[in-house]
């Protein structure tokens, strides 16, 4: 109780002066407000921002979780020293490497924010929870901290508080941080050596780690190294919350139960996945493409193991769904989330300059988004103004 | 298949606005609302396929070293292509007059909305870039060069009508005071080529494509950071 009376007193103490947003938001963080509006009509909802972003942290934690027990097994395993999954050991990894990076997001995200809504003078708004979470999640385990810092600056600032913050931005701010890095910090961010800890530091020594990734080695024609229930249940290299896809499907599951996430947009991405996969597995049935051609590889790939390798579902449940930059209009979903898995794969399979596509053609969706909605508005406008032109002749 | 890689080439992956930032004057200008960008746009896409080809023709029988052979084997040894700057903008000019005419005769109500802009196609760069890209790419054919020509304009199409709609997305957005209009417009171009970075890199194959990739982002990334400070001065002018 004396934190929260503590708070309430600063918050009153600030009342009106400039730093007023960054005490309230203190305040409503840690405790419900007990204030009331004393006029007007107002409605009585429990799903505002707040709650919504809590849902989404709630269904990604599991796969935070998992990600830390992971990092520690695939540590291990890499090392040839392997250790139980639920072990100290794993775990104990996961906390030296994962926590620091969930650290260092919140801080300096949290703090853009605070100092954003100090200058405009507005309330703090709850949109970065949610991104400070994802972004941990989305990148490599050994990448430096301070290189997380300022590609969480560049896209906390340029990809979000310059359209005016929360609600505003038109790229999803944390697949923006993603690109980011990608393309500023390439070698940290893609190649074999980045997804299992320790392996960049001891690469070219005798006991170097050799992390050959799933993508990487369906692209080279190679054998997988990793059975097809370890893809799914997440016993491979990779960022750290992605690999899960039992952890992903229940987080999805509960994001559709509770009407956060858009069920429209996660099936549409799956389906727009497994188009672009049956067509490829077509491609190669029918002949056309030879064993030595450099696609071959991916394009044989079962059309439903597309959805188990990489990063499709996550994005499928946690990117693609962001109800900011994502299609507005129920139709506009459809497409949206199609052209998402469709393309991804695209890029998965043709574009060697990436090995995963799956952020990329997030992006470009979210470039398209207004595009989509805008013509399924004019296309409602237009059938209705027909619908209405017998009445009026 | 030379003309499809070629198509899905030009609109994706040299995209004229996101890959090498040309015809940025009209696209910043008229981006506003979507029913002008959708206009302008189709008079891009509508100049380069006449230009790019009608240029083909010139570069290929006038300009070219060697081109007046069919003249007479004297002329053989003439190498005119110093003078494809101004002969391409003359066709340029010619055509959008044509367009011009046109457009007043059959849409006035487009004609007004496009108001200025309409003549500034002859200057868009986006024009003379395509004729440009055509003759030092060497496009080999007649039918290449009209479907280069209007797969770039589509391109630059697509762009507008995205950015179009963005902005009519944004339009109720508390963006800060300095950056409102140009300056939130140059950030989200910015932003959008990074989402046109998906397709960079295929069909091209290799790792040399990797290489170069990286080095055009880092670019990109400085282009945005200047862009952001011409925008900020801008705004210091205006005010």
């Amino acid at each position: 109780m004396a934190l929260k009376e503590k708070l309430h007193t600063l918050k009153e103490k600030y009342r009106g002066t400039k730093m007023a947003p960054a005490f309230n938001a203190l305040h409503t963080f840690l405790y419900l407000p007990n204030e009331t509006t004393h006029n007007g009509t107002h409605i009585k909802a429990a799903d505002d921002l707040k709650r919504t972003m809590n849902t989404v942290i709630l269904a990604l934690v599991p796969c935070l979780l998992f990600g830390m027990f992971n990092a520690g097994y695939q540590h291990y395993a890499a090392l040839g020293q392997p250790v139980d999954f639920l072990s100290w050991d794993s775990l104990y990894i996961g906390i030296i490497k994962v926590l620091p990076l969930v650290v260092v997001s919140y801080g300096v995200g949290l703090a853009i924010e605070f100092l954003f809504a100090v200058i405009k003078g507005h309330e703090v708004e709850e949109g970065y929870l949610v991104t400070g979470m994802l972004v941990p999640l989305i990148v490599p385990i050994d990448l430096p901290l301070w290189m997380l810092a300022v590609a969480v600056a560049f896209g906390v600032v340029i990809g979000k508080e310059v359209f005016g913050g929360t609600g505003m931005n038109i790229l999803n701010p944390a697949l923006t941080i993603r690109a980011f890095l990608f393309f500023a910090y390439p070698t940290w961010m893609s190649g074999d050596k980045v997804w299992v800890h320790g392996a960049v530091e001891r690469a070219g020594t005798a006991d170097a780690i050799s992390g050959e990734t799933i993508l990487g080695s369906y692209a080279q024609n190679q054998e997988v190294l990793y059975s097809l229930s370890d893809m799914f249940y997440g016993f491979i290299p990779g960022s750290i919350g992605e690999t899960s896809k039992l952890l992903i499907i229940l987080g999805g599951l509960f994001l559709i139960f509770t009407k956060v996430g858009s069920w429209r947009i996660m099936l549409s991405t799956i389906i727009g996945a497994l188009v672009m996969g049956l067509i490829f597995n077509g491609v190669v049935d029918a002949g056309w493409i030879g064993e030595t051609s450099k696609f071959y590889g991916l394009m044989s790939v079962p059309f439903w193991q597309h959805l188990i390798i990489g990063s499709i579902l996550f994005g499928a449940v946690y990117m693609a769904t962001d109800p900011v930059t994502a299609s507005q209009t129920n139709k506009g979903k459809w497409i949206y989330g199609f052209l998402i898995g469709f393309i991804s794969i695209m890029i998965r399979v043709f574009n060697p300059a990436y090995p995963e596509g799956v952020f990329l053609a997030i992006l470009l969706m979210n470039v398209f988004a207004p595009t989509i909605d805008h013509y399924v508005i004019q296309a409602n406008i237009k059938k209705r103004m027909k619908r209405l032109k017998p009445n009026v002749a | 298949m030379e003309h499809v890689e070629l198509f899905f080439k030009s609109i994706f992956i040299d995209n004229m606005v996101f890959a090498t930032f040309l015809g940025m004057c009209s696209y910043l200008a008229v981006s506003k609302k979507v029913s002008t960008a959708i206009g302008l746009g189709a008079a891009v896409i509508f100049v380069l396929g006449i230009t790019v080809p009608l240029n083909w023709l010139l570069d290929q029988y006038i300009l070219q070293e060697g081109a007046l052979a069919w003249l007479g084997p004297e002329f053989a040894s003439y190498d005119l292509s110093f003078l494809s700057f101004i002969m391409f903008i003359a066709t340029i000019a010619t055509m959008v007059q044509l367009v011009e005419i046109v457009v007043e005769k059959f849409s006035p109500a487009l004609y007004n909305s496009l108001g200025i802009f309409l003549p500034l196609i002859a200057v868009n760069c986006a024009i003379l870039g395509g004729s440009l890209f055509m003759q030092s790419r060497e496009i080999a054919s007649l039918g290449l060069a009209f479907n280069y020509g209007v797969s770039s304009g589509i391109g630059w199409f697509l762009a507008i009508l995205a950015i179009a709609a963005i902005r009519e997305k944004i339009r109720y957005s508390s963006v800060p005071a300095p950056l409102r209009g140009l300056g939130i417009t140059f950030i989200i171009t910015g932003l959008m080529a990074i989402g046109f970075m998906s397709f960079g890199g295929m069909l091209t194959g290799g790792d040399d494509a990797v290489a170069k990739e990286d080095s055009a982002v880092e670019v990109k990334i400085e282009e945005e950071k200047e862009n952001k400070t011409i925008a900020d001065n801008t705004a210091q002018l205006i005010q």
